[in-house]
C-alpha cells in the first residue's frame, strides 16, 4: 500500500514539475530575463545597448519568415533582389522600433499562464504583463529542433505580423505593388530613428 | 445632443467633398479592399490629417506641460475619478450582455471606490486585486444584433479610430452616463477634456513610437483598431471549415517556406 502511495505521489509530482517548466514557456521566460538583465538594465552606452538588443532580437525572432508573411501576396511576385533588400530593411527597422519599445520597460513583471498548440510545430504562450491595467501578451513560437523562434507577438489581440502585413499592403497598394518603394520608405524611416536618437 | 449633430454634419460634408474610395479592379487589391472595409478612406484620411495636426500643434504640447506640472499622484487620482464615473454605464452594459458576474464585480468596485476611495479618487478595488471588466454598448450591439467587423471603418474627428458600430455605441454610452444629465454642460465638457488629456498623456510615448515605426501610420492604426475590436467584441473571425471561432490574431502562416522544411 505504501508503495502505491509513493508511486502515485511520484506521478503527481512529475506532472506538476512538467506543468511548471514547459520548454516553450522557458524559452520566452529566459528571453525576457536575458533582455531585461543584459540589455535594458545593463550599464552600457545607448549604441552598445542597441547592438546587444539587435543580437538577442534577431536571434529570437524568425524575421525571415515573418518578413515573408508580411509581404503576403507581393512576396511571390517580388524579384530575389527585392526580397533580400526588403528583409534587410525590415530587420533593421523592426529591431530599432522594438528596441525603443522595450526601452519603455519600467520593472513590470511577466506572468505566464499556459501554452496552447497552434499548428504542427507551433505554440502560443499566454502571458500577462503586470501593470496598473495588465496587458495580455501572446507569444507565437515555432519549434526548430529543440529550440524555438518567435514568429508573432500578439498584444491585446493585436498581432504584430498581421499589423505589418496590413500596413505594408496599404503602402504597396498606393504605389502599384512596387517593393523597392516600400524598401526606400523603410530605410528613410529607419534613418529618421537614428537622427531622433542622436538628439 | 447638439454635439452629435455637429459631428454628423461634419462627417457628411467631408464625405461629399472627398468622395468614396473606388473598388480596385485587380483581384488581389480588391480582396484587400474588402478586408479592410474602409470605403470612406479618402474622407477618413482627411480627418486623420486634421487629427494629427491638432495632436502635434495642441494636444502633445499641452500633454507634455501637463505631465511636467501635475504630480503623478494627482494624475492617478484624475484617472481613477473618471474611470470610476464610467462604471455605471459598464454595469448597465454588463447586464444587457447577460454578464451577471461581471456586473457584480463592477457594482462592487464602484461601491468600494466611491465610498472608501473618496468619490473615486483612489482605486482601492484594483489595489485589492479586484478585476476591472469593461462593457460598452458597442459590445452589447456586437453580442446580440451586430456580429462581424462593426461596419465601415471611421476616423472620428479628435476621437480617433472607430467603426460604425462603435460610434453608435459611444453615442449611446455618452447619453447613458449619469454625469451627462446631472452636471452643467460647461463642466461636463471640461471634465471630458481632462479625461481625454489624462488618457492621451498615458499613451503619448507609445503613440509616438508607433508613428515613427510606421510606413503608413493611418493603415497601422486601422489594422490595430480592427484586431483589438475583434478581441473586445468577441467577434473573432470564424474559420470556414470547422465553423469554430478562432482568435482574430491567428495569422495564417501556411504559405511560408520555412527554411528548415525542405
Amino acid at each position: 500500500m505504501k508503495k502505491i502511495c509513493a508511486l502515485i505521489c511520484a506521478v503527481i509530482m512529475s506532472f506538476s514539475v512538467m506543468a511548471a517548466s514547459n520548454p516553450a514557456i522557458d524559452f520566452v521566460d529566459n528571453l525576457a530575463d536575458d533582455i531585461i538583465t543584459n540589455v535594458l538594465t545593463a550599464d552600457v552606452t545607448p549604441e552598445q545597448k542597441l547592438e546587444k538588443f539587435r543580437a538577442a532580437f534577431t536571434q529570437a525572432v524568425d524575421l525571415k519568415s515573418v518578413g515573408q508573411f508580411v509581404l503576403g501576396v507581393y512576396w511571390r511576385k517580388a524579384s530575389e533582389e527585392d526580397k533580400q533588400a526588403f528583409l534587410e530593411a525590415f530587420t533593421d527597422f523592426t529591431t530599432k522600433t522594438w528596441a525603443d519599445r522595450f526601452n519603455m520597460y519600467s520593472g513590470q513583471s511577466i506572468l505566464f499562464s499556459g501554452v496552447r498548440n497552434a499548428e504542427r510545430n507551433q505554440f502560443y504562450v499566454d502571458s500577462q504583463i503586470e501593470d496598473k491595467e495588465p496587458v495580455e501578451v501572446v507569444w507565437r513560437l515555432r519549434q526548430k529542433g529543440d529550440s524555438y523562434k518567435i514568429i508573432d507577438i500578439i498584444i491585446e489581440g493585436v498581432s504584430m505580423a498581421m499589423s505589418y502585413r496590413n500596413e505594408y499592403s496599404a503602402v504597396l497598394q498606393q504605389n502599384g505593388g512596387n517593393v523597392q518603394a516600400l524598401v526606400e520608405e523603410l530605410r528613410k524611416k529607419s534613418a529618421a530613428f537614428d537622427v531622433q536618437k542622436a538628439k | 445632443m447638439a454635439k452629435i449633430k455637429y459631428v454628423l454634419a461634419f462627417l457628411i460634408s467631408c464625405s461629399v467633398l472627398v468622395g468614396c474610395a473606388s473598388v480596385p479592379t485587380d483581384p488581389v487589391e480588391a480582396e484587400l479592399y474588402h478586408q479592410v472595409n474602409d470605403p470612406l478612406e479618402p474622407m477618413n484620411r482627411t480627418i486623420f490629417a486634421f487629427n494629427q495636426a491638432t495632436e502635434k500643434a495642441i494636444l502633445r504640447p499641452v500633454a507634455k506641460g501637463y505631465r511636467f506640472v501635475v504630480p503623478q499622484l494627482v494624475r492617478n487620482s484624475i484617472g481613477n475619478f473618471f474611470s470610476n464615473l464610467k462604471q455605471p454605464v459598464y454595469f448597465l452594459n454588463a447586464l444587457l450582455q447577460g454578464e451577471v458576474k461581471d456586473a457584480g464585480i463592477i457594482l462592487g468596485r464602484f461601491t468600494l471606490n466611491t465610498i472608501w476611495g473618496v468619490g473615486g479618487l483612489f482605486d482601492i478595488a484594483t489595489e485589492a486585486h479586484i478585476a476591472s471588466p469593461t462593457h460598452d454598448f458597442g459590445q452589447t450591439l456586437a453580442k446580440w444584433f451586430w456580429s462581424g467587423d462593426g461596419g465601415p471603418y471611421l476616423m472620428l474627428p479628435i476621437l480617433g479610430p472607430s467603426d460604425v458600430r462603435d460610434a453608435v455605441g459611444r453615442g449611446v454610452d455618452a447619453l447613458a452616463e449619469p454625469a451627462t444629465w446631472v452636471v452643467e454642460p460647461e463642466i461636463w465638457y471640461a471634465g471630458w477634456a481632462l479625461d481625454k488629456l489624462e488618457t492621451y498623456t498615458r499613451s503619448m510615448d507609445l503613440l509616438e513610437n508607433l508613428e515613427k515605426s510606421s510606413a503608413d501610420y493611418y493603415a497601422t492604426l486601422r489594422t490595430m483598431y480592427r484586431q483589438n475590436s475583434a478581441k473586445r467584441n468577441g467577434t473573432a473571425k470564424e474559420t470556414a471549415s470547422a465553423g469554430q471561432a478562432k482568435p482574430a490574431y491567428e495569422a495564417d502562416f501556411s504559405d511560408i517556406d520555412w527554411e528548415d522544411d525542405e
